[in-house]
């Protein structure tokens, strides 16, 4: 055997057991979402079954699904802009902040993001309703959301602006640019992989979000998707589980191409600032 | 393979991009598949009334309600919003609304919130208007919702559901056994977990677990407090009934219980694994409604019998909330009024899962004539249920009543806190009571010190 094959042949001996462990779950809610719910709970029909599409009929003819996955991508890209806005000039600015005052202020901001939004979602639940009257609004969770978005995304923007060397900005700076034509123009542009990374990790965060989400949303057409799927398809003990995995496995499908199309990126986002 | 032609992930994501615009313009024009529910597009009802309930565990229930209530808001000019949400999140959006001073204008829980007296109405009056054609209020529900301290209704329970045992008759008559002692439940706990079907009791913060260790505790001559509401946890009784489900639950249960949700039991019972479970009739509904091969073999029975008799808890007690801060007190009490009035139609439409709270809304002997005509079998398993009704099911604090106090020490799951810790081997029953049995009195003594215990 040469050596080309058994580097193949190992190499596919580690990846085709992880890829099928991941792709289980995907597998599973396909699977799940074409039972009819008395066959759910028959271990006898876990694979051999009555195929149905009453579930998928269900989500969409008597739910408000649809308009939960628009809510969940408005509020998603709606936050993902204002995180963006806020965090890589803040970002860009405590990374070049020297000395202890850029690292206590960064170590701060940190700290903000590891406060639980189970001691902050009954004084958020007051401002939001009696300061800026935004109950039972999309705009609640847009205003709320970035309080956990943005200390995260400028902390990792943070470590990925240091990793770009002072001295491309000063190139920039000599040869006629402005600071901020430097940021535009060179640091922005390098800093591309960590952006992105910013991107997505914020935008799962928002989509996961389930107690401010809970909280400060009440009519039906107004939730996320994180609350709509279990409000409406749990009746008490009953969980319609074709239905729950139907309405998780489509979005699903288009996240994992995201995430597979910018793979490369992304993992350099994250490794991005461990090496200088 | 020079011939291939390899797609690369641009091309791909284009190519994906297209076919999901494709496949949304086509669906868009489908009226039922984007088109997203009905919409108010003007309003023209005077009043407006907001409500907050749970989804119902008997769908039927529900299917009842809202058009009960919009047919209530066209006949009283006004407009009628209900959001049903899942049981577990009604505490946590309670908590929210008080702290925002805004919210529902009627707030349903499973249990009496007692800690919101101050944030609450009197509800007297609708007790008594209701009262005038319904009979007395149930000593259940008097209890449940009563402050005898402060002399306030803080809420008005319309309904409250007993809390049978449920178990398989075919894996228990396999193991030659009857769970009508908690004696025998446990000796024959071993056999059914051998056989792959272990008893199903939660030990986990959460409602179900909470009811039935509080009602295990009741049977072994164990209360939170006495009938003047003072803490009375303390006892030999306590350290027995914690120790023998400790036993209960190395010899027969699984370590799943420690994590359980409400639904957990249900889930447990449904999937053909659990021999017995505590909960209400949903449990045996469900598998009726679902046709699950076993469904026939579901026997209700009252809680079974410990060493100080059988004292069972209600499974819920529905306990409706008006706030100080509720925009609409007056629609909100007079929809309450009529919501209780028609309690008999509430019963038939839950499925014999809520029980009414007023005396002649409907009878106990008219329940167990309809139980008895229920299709399902065995035939007439569900007249027992009266029977749990009248004779074994008590309030939350028996033999005392709710109160902010009590409320606080159930709503922080102590109790199951006390059991899992020794059921984990994290500590001795007497560690254990005596650990919860601290952190009770002080809850107690802050609530005395307030003057609502």
């Amino acid at each position: 055997m040469s050596l080309q094959w058994r580097h193949r042949l190992f190499s596919y001996g580690v990846v085709v057991p992880f890829a099928i462990v991941l792709a289980f779950p995907f597998v599973w809610m396909a699977v799940t979402s074409l039972k009819p719910q008395n066959e759910v709970f028959d271990p006898a029909h876990t694979w051999s079954f009555h195929p149905t599409l009453a579930s998928w009929g269900f989500l969409f003819h008597h739910t408000a699904y649809v308009q939960w996955l628009e809510n969940s991508c408005f509020v998603g890209v709606t936050v993902v802009i204002i995180t963006l806005a806020i965090a890589m000039p803040a970002g860009y600015a405590l990374a070049r902040l020297a000395g202890r005052v850029g690292r206590s202020l960064g170590v701060a901001i940190f700290l903000t993001y590891l406060v639980p939004p189970t001691l902050l979602f009954l004084p958020l639940s007051r401002v939001v309703a009696q300061y800026l009257h935004l109950s039972d609004r999309l705009w609640a969770l847009i205003v709320v959301y970035p309080s956990f978005t943005i200390p995260f995304a400028v902390w990792l923007l943070m470590g990925f602006f240091k990793s770009i060397p002072q001295e491309l900005e000063d190139a920039a700076l000599i040869d006629g640019c402005s600071r901020f034509g430097a940021l535009v123009r060179i640091v922005f542009p390098i800093s591309m992989p960590g952006i992105l990374t910013v991107v997505i990790f914020t935008f799962s965060l928002v989509i996961n979000e389930f107690l401010y989400a809970i909280t400060f949303i009440s009519s039906s057409t107004n939730r996320t998707l994180t609350v709509g799927v279990p409000t409406d398809l749990i009746r008490g003990d009953l969980f319609n589980w074709p239905g729950i995995m139907a309405a998780i496995l489509i979005p699903s499908i288009p996240l994992a191409l995201v995430y597979n199309a910018f793979l490369n990126r992304f993992i350099a986002g994250f490794t991005g600032g461990a090496f200088r | 393979m020079s011939g291939e032609r390899r797609i690369s992930r641009r091309e791909l994501l284009k190519k994906a991009g297209a076919g999901a615009a494709a496949v949304g313009a086509a669906g868009a024009g489908a009226p039922f598949a984007f088109a997203g529910p009905h919409k108010y597009t003007g309003r023209w009802l005077s009043g407006n009334l907001s409500a907050i309930t749970w989804v119902h565990f008997v769908p039927s229930y529900d299917a009842w309600l809202d058009p009960w209530a919009k047919q209530w808001g066209e006949a009283n000019d006004v407009q009628v919003n209900i959001e049903h949400i899942n049981n577990t999140l009604l505490d946590t959006r309670a908590a929210a609304e008080v702290s925002a001073q805004q919210g529902h204008d009627l707030f349903f829980n499973l249990h009496p919130m007692a800690i919101y007296e101050d944030q609450v109405i009197d509800h007297k009056p609708i007790v008594q208007e209701v009262a005038r054609t319904q009979g007395a209020y149930m000593p259940i529900a008097q209890a449940s919702t009563y402050n005898r301290k402060t002399k306030k209704y803080f809420a008005v329970s319309d309904s409250y559901v007993p809390d049978p045992v449920v178990w398989r008759y075919d894996l228990w008559t396999g193991v030659g056994a009857e769970p009508n002692t908690w004696e025998n439940v446990l000796k024959a706990a071993p056999k059914l977990k051998k056989i792959g079907h272990p008893i199903g009791i939660g030990q986990s913060q959460e409602l179900d677990s909470n009811m039935a260790l509080y009602a295990f505790l009741m049977c072994f001559g164990s209360f939170l407090q006495d009938e003047h509401n003072r803490p009375s946890l303390d006892t030999k009784n306590t350290v027995r009934a914690v120790n023998f489900m400790a036993q209960m639950y190395r010899v027969g249960e699984d370590p799943a219980i420690f994590a359980w949700n409400p639904a957990s039991n249900n889930q447990y019972l449904y999937s053909g694994t659990a021999s017995l479970i505590l909960n209400a009739i949903s449990a045996t509904r469900t598998p009726e409604q679902l046709h699950l091969p076993f469904s026939d073999s579901l026997y209700i029975w009252p809680i079974p019998a410990g060493p100080h008799g059988r004292l069972g808890l209600e499974h819920l007690m529905g306990c409706w909330n008006i706030w100080k801060f509720s925009q609409n007190k007056e629609n909100a009490m007079k929809f309450l009024v009529d919501l209780l009035k028609a309690g008999k139609q509430a019963t038939i439409q839950s499925q014999l899962y809520n029980f009414p709270t007023f005396a002649k809304t409907f009878p106990f002997e008219q329940i167990r004539q309809l139980a008895a005509k229920d299709p399902n079998k065995p035939h007439g398993k569900y007249t027992v249920l009266t029977t749990i009704a009248e004779r074994y099911t008590h309030n939350i604090g028996f033999p005392g009543t709710m109160n902010p106090a009590m409320d606080e020490v159930f709503s922080t799951f102590l109790i199951p806190q006390m059991f899992a810790q020794v059921s984990q081997g994290k500590m001795s029953a007497a560690q254990s009571v005596a650990s919860i049995k601290s952190q009770v009195n002080a809850i107690y003594k802050k609530w005395e010190a307030r003057g609502a215990v």
